[in-house]
């Protein structure tokens, strides 16, 4: 017996499935180039015709970053930062965002709107007045300068993405909570807080996100390179002449390589998050 | 339920759990924009600052230069949401189609990737493979496109280098309008598609009368957030062109950072910069709009 011909259906499911796939090779395919050329010694790097599979494989690239304590110093720099960064705006963000999804009061509309519109500012017009502030009051190349700032826009972001959470959360399970005797800072510790967990971390990560990859204000605010960012540290390993690439292709690997596998683990999460307020 | 609190008393407690973020945003926002518009009306040089009125703006209208930046921002943005609409559209699509959870899960995983990069370290890596002596090219030559021993300098030739950059910005950041789309889609009650099925409405039919209005509000939101960030984007274009060559990739931000951190002309820059906002806030009002009413 011969097999029965695929349906119609099938043929639409083998369909899809090969643009997809194809759609990802495409797509991943410079994130594979980096992959291959962070193990090659450089001088294979631009070879003509280009080289798929090295034919020398060397770690050294790894080894001259992990084993440099400038370099290790910029990774740290973006650790204390980025966390620093997620952590205030999830703290100052959630108070906030609780007001705007649980009470009412005037001027609501007002700072809802101020808030939307803070996240049209482009930054480099800020850059100018950060400056010469930070200058003025001694935090020029500082990281504190650098929380300050990024803080100005994963704040609202921050706001925003929690408030449409909060607003998802049924109010009567925290107003039951109060009628027996909790005060309102304790049903927000005791319940609202617990439900929200999944909220907090795809805000969270998406702030982590915001401030590790951030580049312009640290350009213009850290000098020295003790205090350098990670995006600063990749960037400046672009020269006029020899490009270290299987160098700088490492280092971005490894500042990539932690949030590509958080956000593909929490998907869920982050993917409701970035769409939880548009969607609505 | 207890008695409803007096209304003062609310406002009160709404502006407590506001200060913290209210003040952080008054200070670090409202202040130094304050500077930037006050700075715009002088010319200012490490030492002194001079009234000069509307001179800044003056110089900027009859500046060819910020004209050229205009338009290139212009060309960069519309290039990259269409492009971002189209894409992310067609990919949504297939991910919504009939297949495997599981599958769509990890197809929508691998896709969000490029995404994730900083722009930073997305550029960096498309400089290494836009090099004339980079895999584009080798590409090209091996499928006989490009002669052995022709090369094309993607970013360093005047008229390529906009294009590259928009294209390595169109890589970065479709997967935001994939999820996006993908959400909206997913949101569509099966109803409607029931009812155009009985109608006898064929695949694209649905397409037109179904899924298009219903996802008006999501491609509305999605492409006026895709044109406010790519419109002020900077990181990309600085890292992988600076602008360059002869000014043929210089946006508007790129513009402005060189203005104010290279010619130091904080003056001129603000006013450049406060031009930059008003295209913005102009084009993004029909948002506030939107995003204010639900």
């Amino acid at each position: 017996m011969t097999p029965p011909p695929p349906t119609r259906r099938q043929l639409a499911h083998a369909a899809a499935y090969t643009l997809l796939a194809l759609a990802a090779v495409v797509t991943l395919f410079p994130v594979a180039w980096m992959l291959t050329v962070s193990i090659r010694p450089n001088v294979e790097v631009m070879k003509i015709p280009p080289q798929w599979i090295p034919s020398v494989f060397t770690a050294d690239a790894y080894r001259q970053v992990l084993g440099n304590p400038r370099y290790l110093r910029t990774f740290l720099n973006s650790y204390v930062v980025s966390l620093t960064v997620t952590g205030l705006s999830l703290l100052v963000g959630a108070l906030a965002a609780y007001a705007l999804a649980r009470l009412r009061f005037r001027g609501q509309r007002g700072v809802l709107m101020f808030l939307i519109v803070t996240q049209m500012f482009p930054l480099v017009l800020l850059c100018i007045p950060y400056f010469q502030v930070m200058v003025r009051i001694g935090l020029f190349d500082t990281l504190t300068a650098l929380v300050l700032v990024y803080t100005t826009f994963t704040l609202p972001f921050c706001i925003l993405m929690l408030r449409a959470y909060f607003a998802e959360v049924p109010r009567e399970i925290e107003e039951a909570a109060m009628v027996d005797g909790c005060s309102r800072i304790g049903a927000i510790a005791r319940i609202l807080l617990p439900m929200s967990v999944p909220a907090l971390v795809g805000s969270g990560l998406y702030t982590f996100l915001l401030a590790w990859n951030e580049f312009l204000f640290a350009v213009v605010l850290i000098e020295s390179w003790d205090k350098r960012v990670i995006t600063m540290t990749i960037y400046s390993l672009l020269a006029e002449f020899v490009t270290e690439w299987n160098m700088m292709m490492a280092c971005s690997l490894l500042a990539s390589a932690p949030l590509v596998v958080a956000f593909i683990f929490l998907q869920r999460y982050v993917v409701r998050g970035m769409t939880v307020g548009a969607i609505k | 339920m207890p008695a409803a609190p007096h209304r003062s008393y609310q406002n009160l407690q709404a502006y407590t759990f506001l200060a913290p973020a209210l003040l952080l945003l008054l200070a670090l926002l409202v202040y130094p924009l304050g500077q930037v518009i006050r700075m715009s009306f002088f010319d200012v040089t490490p030492r002194a600052e001079r009234w000069v009125g509307l001179e800044n703006y003056r110089r900027l209208l009859a500046n060819p230069a910020f004209w050229d930046a205009f338009l290139h921002t212009v060309w960069f943005t519309l290039g990259t949401v269409a492009l971002h609409l189209g894409i992310g559209m067609a990919l949504a699509l297939l991910l919504h189609s009939r297949i495997d959870a599981r599958v769509r899960n990890v197809f929508r995983g691998l896709l969000i990737v490029p995404w994730l990069f900083a722009p930073t370290v997305a550029g960096m890596i498309w400089v290494l493979i836009l090099n004339p002596f980079g895999i584009l090219n080798g590409f090209l030559a091996a499928l006989g496109i490009l002669g052995t021993s022709e090369t094309i300098n993607w970013l360093g030739s005047p008229s390529t280098s906009l294009l590259a950059v928009t294209a390595v910005n169109v890589w970065r950041a479709f997967p935001f309008a994939m999820v996006m789309l993908l959400a909206g889609l997913q949101a569509i009650p099966d109803e409607l598609y029931e009812a155009a099925a009985i109608d006898g409405s064929g695949p694209l039919q649905k397409f037109r009368f179904v899924t298009l209005p219903s996802l008006r509000g999501v491609i509305l939101t999605m492409a006026l957030l895709d044109f406010i960030w790519t419109f002020r984007s900077f990181d990309l274009v600085y890292v992988m062109t600076g602008g360059g060559p002869v000014e043929s990739s210089q946006v508007l931000a790129t513009s402005i950072y060189f203005d104010a951190f290279q010619k130091f002309q904080f003056g001129y820059a603000s006013a450049e910069a406060i031009a930059m906002l008003v295209i913005l806030l102009a084009g993004s009002l029909v948002y506030v709009r939107r995003a204010v009413q639900e």
